[in-house]
């Protein structure tokens, strides 16, 4: 089953209440999505897609765990996992605008499969570690390497930033998906293919890491690791709509804004 | 584990924030793998599963079924945000605080800042913060504080805010430009760069003189 999380914005009693629906298979032809509530149908033109852990805990993420990318950024592929930490203000859900930061020379998308934690555990085994995943999504891990200092690199102005780490557009069952072991990773931007890898190439897999990370820390509920992105890096502008696909899980969808545009009153 | 009754989303740390730190490494900072000093606050996050309180006993840390063979604390000046902060100049950051605490960071000895250090700075329990939130009006000047810390009653280090590389205004400001802060965030702002040594059953306990202290204690392994 796919679990979304969604923010009601037609008219009626539900505008501005925020709902958990089911994403079922009529979804591709009639574009509804079912209430977890009352079952009662909802458009997808009446809602806000949000990010679908409802409490998002702990946000891992990966750098240069696929072997290819590792190449592109000429570094060796490191021998120990190189895990990251990101705020929950740089969640946001699919079909949602993420911004560019002014002055800046390049900013990438990074499609990742991220994997869900729906159990608390500590030194879980590799082998008992699937038992700790709730589900899969997608995210699009945002990078702007003109923020990059080598000091606890990549650094929180590099990847810590709001709207830069859009998820969805739901978690699926896991499953439902069964082996993640050769999924295909691709990018569109404005419909031209950027990023085209498989999950055959991450070097350190979603066992590996319940495993490594488990060892360190009790993980929760909520938690969520994004395993890294493989290579085929390009620079956004404002305008660009950007699509993250992975087979089996599903494709988000996020459209590049500017700084200006995207604070508002705030900028 | 305890929840922690003060942060309620980011805990926030600023590294690198101690000047006489920051000045004794400026060799370090222009030799690999830095290459050059940071031009920009060095921050990590301590994530949900470190948040602790007053009184609790830290988790030593355990590597491969052994014991590690030493860990360290640092005591900060926690900001805690009152209301939602995004964007702010220096000159209104600090209407933007509800109030003060401390917190302490237990942690495994800080060897490098080249890479995010998740196995010495995410242990389980590692951030404890004191028991009350210091309402900000009762704080006439958050640079005027000094967080002084002690291990089995002996004081090991003794921070002025005011000798930090940047101020607690400035440090909201740069870091609303980067992420919202909420209610309930926190940042620390700054640890004594040399963070106190500490042993299995050590007892450590940090004050701001007539503001808040907290008390911890290392845990055995």
């Amino acid at each position: 089953m796919k679990h979304a999380r969604v923010l009601f914005t037609g008219a009626g009693p539900l505008n501005g209440q925020e709902l958990d629906v089911t994403v079922e298979d009529s979804f591709a032809t009639t574009g509804q999505l079912k209430s977890k509530t009352d079952g009662q149908l909802i458009n997808e033109s009446d809602v806000k897609w949000l990010s679908p852990i409802k409490e998002p805990g702990t946000i891992f993420a990966l750098g240069l765990n696929y072997a290819d990318h590792a190449r592109e950024l000429a570094f060796e592929p490191p021998k120990e996992p190189l895990v990251f930490l990101k705020g929950a203000n740089t969640l946001t859900g699919h079909k949602q605008n993420a911004y560019r930061p002014d002055n800046i020379k390049f900013q990438h998308y990074e499609c990742e499969l991220v994997a869900v934690i729906g159990k608390e555990g500590k030194n879980i085994s590799r082998e008992d570690a699937m038992d700790y995943i709730a589900g899969y999504t997608v995210c699009n891990d945002f990078a702007i390497r003109d923020y990059l200092e080598n000091y606890y690199r990549p650094n929180l102005r590099v990847k810590s930033r709001d709207s830069l780490l859009p998820v969805g557009p739901w978690i699926i069952d896991k499953d439902d998906v069964g082996d993640i072991s050769s999924l295909k990773v691709t990018t569109h931007v404005n419909g031209e293919l950027t990023q085209d890898g498989t999950t055959a190439d991450i070097i350190f897999d979603v066992p590996f890491l319940v495993e490594y990370l488990s060892k360190i820390m009790t993980l929760k509920p909520g938690d969520m690791i994004a395993t890294g992105t493989p290579e085929g890096l390009k620079d956004m502008q404002p305008g660009d709509k950007v699509v993250c696909e992975i087979e089996k899980i599903g494709a988000l969808e996020t459209y590049i804004v500017s700084e200006q545009e995207f604070y508002g009153d705030k900028y | 584990m305890t929840n922690n009754p003060i942060v309620k989303g980011k805990l926030v740390c600023v590294a690198l924030n101690d000047a006489s730190q920051f000045e004794a490494m400026q060799a370090e900072f222009n030799e690999a793998p830095y290459k050059s000093a940071p031009t920009q606050p060095v921050l990590y996050f301590k994530p949900h599963n470190t948040w602790s309180t007053e009184g609790a006993t830290v988790e030593w840390a355990v590597s491969e079924g052994q014991a590690a063979d030493s860990m360290v604390v640092g005591a900060s000046l926690a900001v805690v945000f009152g209301k939602e902060c995004c964007r702010v100049s220096q000159e209104e950051a600090l209407s933007y605080v509800g109030g003060y605490s401390l917190v302490h960071d237990f942690s495994l000895p800080e060897l490098t800042y080249y890479r995010p250090d998740i196995k010495g700075k995410c242990l389980d329990g590692s951030a404890p913060t004191g028991s009350v939130v210091v309402p900000a009006c009762d704080v006439a000047d958050p640079q005027a504080l000094t967080v002084v810390t002690q291990v089995n009653g002996e004081t090991v280090s003794e921070m002025p805010v005011s000798n930090m590389v940047r101020s607690v205004a400035e440090l909201i400001s740069t870091i609303s430009y980067i992420m919202t802060l909420q209610p309930g965030d926190v940042i620390a702002v700054g640890f004594p760069g040399q963070r106190a040594p500490i042993k299995q059953g050590d007892k450590v306990s940090s004050a701001i003189a007539g503001v808040i202290e907290l008390n911890n204690v290392a845990g055995r392994a």
